[in-house]
């Protein structure tokens, strides 16, 4: 099976709003300094004056521009989700073929640690831990890449399994490969299409995570994010700001979430033959 | 009564004389028929022109005939010696009779030349022995032109045992005629030359086979083997003499023709050492710097003085496989609980250079898991693999690197066995890779050559597609020039050809079994295709429920084979004819009506007995009690308690 998966992707017409989506974002995120009018740090107008020319989302309780605001708390989203998305795949992905190539006790270990990890309330744990550490940045990141990392795991290690008996790894095993070389040349990048959708549901989550540790007041309060201004807007809602205040960082995380789900799903889909077929034939 | 000892014939030529035949010992005694053959140009015919005193050659060493030695006689005493007591039936006889003389006067010549005057004896000799040969008395008037080639040579057999000789040399006696007449001209010699010596010389293999009791092989003006010729033919030594027996066109013969690759030295440019060494697929450094000397062979154990030249002791023996069994845990996931399945049930097998063996069974049977273990890509849970007489497992690291190389497996479904996200070069150029062998240059040389030998192209183009790209043949291709990149002494090919179409399938067996034969490694073929199997092996193994129940040469076993079991496949073997209307052959019909058992039931069935006697007509109480061993029958072996005493009797003929 050799599928181009960007070509999949491009094929999808959801997929490919997705992507633009998070393209769109990710730009937002690293051209922030430039893009936003003000410095979100800054007392730029009174408090809670409504939108106008200069500031397009008015100003906080504070005095600081929301539309800055909003444009750095991209940043802190990406680069949140994105590490712990990137160090809970690379934890799967070692773990997943830790145990499915050694097998035995460590296997049968690791996989009772998942069963027990995935029956736990991601969220309520999050909250707890969150709440009871220091909440910045670093301690979200490393909370949610050890929470996230089950479900991966256990897909990659399912996928180990099938992988390690097909024919080109028994070639490849009596040309006299050894245990690194199999790895990286053969099972590791059999393994890109799924490390790649596992990234992505984990950003998704970890987006939707960080929001709502923030809404709920657990973070780091001088940092930008788009949780923290919700938490911050529910207490004036009564001034009807709600309208330029609220609802544009809920549409922020809305638009993300949806954004990687749709990338997500797309990938996912080129992934699996049948759903595949299905594509074909529309087309 | 005749001995050539180091004898040595060699022509001037402007530079340093050219050896036609170099150093060969040969015995005749009284009585016996000895045999030489070899290719075109390997010296036969100068050895009988030497022995006549017809050699225009230098000639060295001695020939002794009844104990005097013939290399120093002069011509006098050669005219007495040459059709008195020995004389020599010519290659191409029919240039040897003059058109101007009657054939009588010709028939008598050389008896008037040793006894002159003696006309009426002579022509009473005369007669009576073209009646011998089957011509009347009516030919000794009849001239040379009016006779048939089968005439001619019935004639020039009389012209030469008109003197009773004691020794007579047959030059190629019947290449040329047809073969009823060859028949009959065999017949003739085989009963006139009863009380004299003789040698044969030919080419054709067939005539030695019927004439001589012993055989020499010559190449290019050596000896190479020397053996009673039933042996040689039916388990040649040389790897020479195997070539030759293996290019002859037989009835029997089931497997393709194949020729011996490379060309017969010339004379000029004779390789120093073994004279076979460049076509030789064994070759050591030993070879190539000291000649062999013909020696007693230690191989063969039953009867015959069998000599040889060879460094190698003849045909190595590549691989072997002592008693293997090989498990797997029928589930429960490796926790012992559920019980195995014996896959492969305590099987010996073993792989000569050069040589293909065909394993043929159902898929279920083992040979998969049989093949594998031989390729040293699973280890067997008992018994050992043994690659040039080393225990594969028991090998330093360094050992086992280098018969990794000489080692390699053909796997079955190519698609699979090629990773999708490498492209042709990478995937023909990983063997290399991973053993570190060479440099990328090095290594491109090498893939292009490997791409070469199986016919696919080697453009930038090609390196860079990807599997999905191409055919399910172009596939195949490229497998076997990965596995070929290494020069591998063994290819283990599990079902090379299985998910192909019957044209692409043809096309790349036959690439196989060339690349076999030019390349030389010992291929051991995994199929479930009996004729595949038969057109594609020397010998043949058929596996039935872990266990191997017959195996013997290929054309052995399709027309004779023993085993019930082997029976039932060749009756189910594919055939583009109708079947015919279904006599009612007890014996054929009794095992029609059993019906096969599920994979696994093969080979639960049975775990102390016989792997077959669930589904055999014949079984009895001690097939389910006792595991048959193999048994020697001729050259085939079964394994089955139940061999009949009319089979048992085969032996003995």
């Amino acid at each position: 099976m050799h599928v181009n998966y960007w070509d999949e992707i491009k094929k999808d017409r959801l997929g490919k709003l997705g992507v633009i989506l998070v393209t769109l974002l990710v730009t937002i995120a690293l051209g922030a300094p430039l893009l936003a009018p003000y410095d979100p740090w800054a007392y730029v107008a009174p408090s809670l004056s409504p939108p106008c020319w200069s500031h397009p989302l008015g100003t906080n309780e504070v005095g600081q521009d929301i539309l800055s605001e909003l444009i750095y708390g991209t940043r802190t989203t990406l680069l949140v989700s994105v590490s712990a998305a990137i160090f809970s795949t690379t934890v799967s992905l070692v773990v997943g073929i830790m145990a499915g190539i050694f097998r035995g006790t460590l296997e049968r270990i690791i996989l009772r640690l998942i069963d027990v990890m995935l029956v736990i309330p991601v969220f309520l744990v999050a909250l707890l831990v969150a709440a009871y550490f220091q909440p910045g940045m670093v301690t979200l990141i490393v909370l949610f890449s050890l929470l996230l990392w089950p479900p991966g795991t256990r897909i990659i290690w399912n996928r180990v399994l099938s992988l390690k008996n097909q024919g080109h790894f028994t070639a490849a095993r009596q040309f006299g490969a050894g245990t690194a070389y199999l790895l990286w040349r053969h099972l590791v990048p059999e393994l890109y299409p799924l490390l790649a959708v596992n990234f992505i549901q984990v950003v998704r989550r970890a987006v939707f995570m960080e929001a709502g540790l923030a809404f709920l007041g657990i973070f780091d309060p001088g940092a930008k994010s788009w949780g923290l201004m919700l938490h911050y807007a529910r207490e004036f809602v009564f001034t009807g700001s709600w309208t330029w205040w609220l609802l544009p960082p809920g549409l922020a995380v809305s638009l993300t979430i949806i954004a990687f789900a749709l990338l997500g799903y797309s990938l996912e889909s080129a992934l699996d033959p049948r759903m595949r077929r299905q594509t074909y034939a529309e087309n | 009564m005749l001995k050539i000892s180091e004898l040595t014939v060699s022509f001037p030529s402007t530079g340093s004389p050219l050896p036609v035949l170099d150093g060969v010992n040969l015995q005749i005694e009284a009585g016996e028929k000895l045999g030489l053959v070899g290719e075109s140009g390997s010296g036969k015919t100068s050895l009988a022109l030497t022995l006549m005193g017809l050699s225009p050659g230098e000639k060295q060493g001695s020939v002794t005939f009844q104990g005097e030695e013939l290399l120093e006689k002069n011509n006098r005493e050669w005219e007495q010696l040459r059709g008195g007591s020995i004389s020599m039936v010519m290659q191409q006889s029919g240039e040897m009779l003059t058109p101007v003389l009657s054939l009588g006067k010709q028939v008598a010549e050389p008896y008037l030349k040793q006894y002159p005057g003696r006309k009426e004896e002579a022509y009473r000799r005369t007669v009576s022995l073209l009646k011998q040969v089957g011509l009347g008395e009516s030919y000794v008037h009849r001239y040379p032109y009016t006779l048939s080639g089968g005439e001619v040579q019935r004639s020039m057999l009389a012209m030469a045992l008109i003197t009773e000789p004691a020794f007579l040399i047959l030059d190629e006696p019947v290449s040329s005629l047809d073969a009823l007449t060859r028949e009959e001209i065999l017949q003739l010699l085989k009963n006139l030359t009863r009380n004299c010596s003789v040698l044969v010389i030919s080419h054709d293999l067939s005539t030695v086979a019927r004439l001589a009791e012993r055989t020499a092989v010559l190449y290019s003006g050596c000896l190479l083997e020397k053996a009673p010729t039933e042996e040689l033919f039916q388990s040649p030594l040389h790897p020479y003499s195997r070539a030759l027996v293996r290019a002859y066109p037989t009835l029997e013969g089931v497997k393709e023709l194949q020729g011996i690759r490379g060309e017969v030295p010339s004379l000029s440019f004779r390789p120093r050492g073994c004279p076979f060494h460049p076509r030789c697929t064994q070759t050591l450094d030993r070879c190539r710097r000291e000649r062999p000397i013909l020696e007693e062979a230690v191989k063969n154990e039953n009867g015959g003085q069998r000599m040889l030249a060879c460094h190698r002791g003849g045909v190595v023996e590549l691989l072997r496989g002592r008693d293997i069994r090989s498990c797997y845990p029928l589930d429960g996931g490796g926790n012992g609980r559920a019980g195995y399945l014996e896959a492969v049930r305590g099987v010996d097998v073993y792989l000569d250079e050069g040589e293909v063996y065909a394993l043929v069974g159902e898929s279920g049977s083992g040979k998969t898991t049989l093949g594998k273990s031989l390729a040293g890509v699973d280890i067997p849970n008992e018994g050992e693999v043994y690659f040039q007489e080393k225990a594969i497992n028991k090998m330093s690291r360094k050992e086992a690197r280098e018969t990794r190389r000489c080692l390699q497996m053909l796997f079955q479904n190519s698609g699979e066995a090629l990773s999708h996200r490498f492209n042709v070069h990478d995937l023909v150029a990983e063997p290399l890779v991973i053993q570190g062998i060479g440099d990328d240059l090095s290594r491109r040389k090498a893939i292009e050559r490997s791409l070469d030998w199986v016919r696919l192209p080697r453009d930038e183009d090609f390196m860079h597609r990807y599997p999905h790209q191409l055919s399910g043949g172009e596939l195949q291709r490229v497998a076997l020039a990965r596995a070929l990149v290494m020069e591998p002494r063994v290819l283990v090919a599990d079902e090379p050809s299985a998910s192909l179409d019957a044209s692409v399938q043809a096309k790349i067996i036959k690439l196989l079994l060339h690349l076999q034969n030019e390349r030389g490694f010992a291929l051991f073929l995994i199929t479930h295709d009996l004729a595949l199997a038969a057109r594609a092996g020397d010998r043949m193994g058929v596996m039935y429920g872990g266990m191997i129940v017959e195996e013997g040469p290929s054309s052995r076993l399709v027309h004779r084979p023993l085993h019930p079991y082997t029976r039932r496949l060749l009756q189910a073997a594919p055939t583009l004819e109708l079947p015919p209307e279904e006599p009612s052959h007890a014996s054929i019909s009794g095992t029609e009506n059993s019906t096969l058992q599920s994979t696994a039931d093969q080979l639960q069935a049975n775990s102390s007995g016989c792997s077959y006697a669930k589904v055999c007509h014949w079984s009895s109480a001690i097939c389910f009690r006792e595991k048959p061993p193999l048994r020697e029958i001729g050259s085939q072996k079964v394994a089955c308690h139940h061999l009949s005493a009319e089979l048992q009797t085969i032996k003995h003929r």
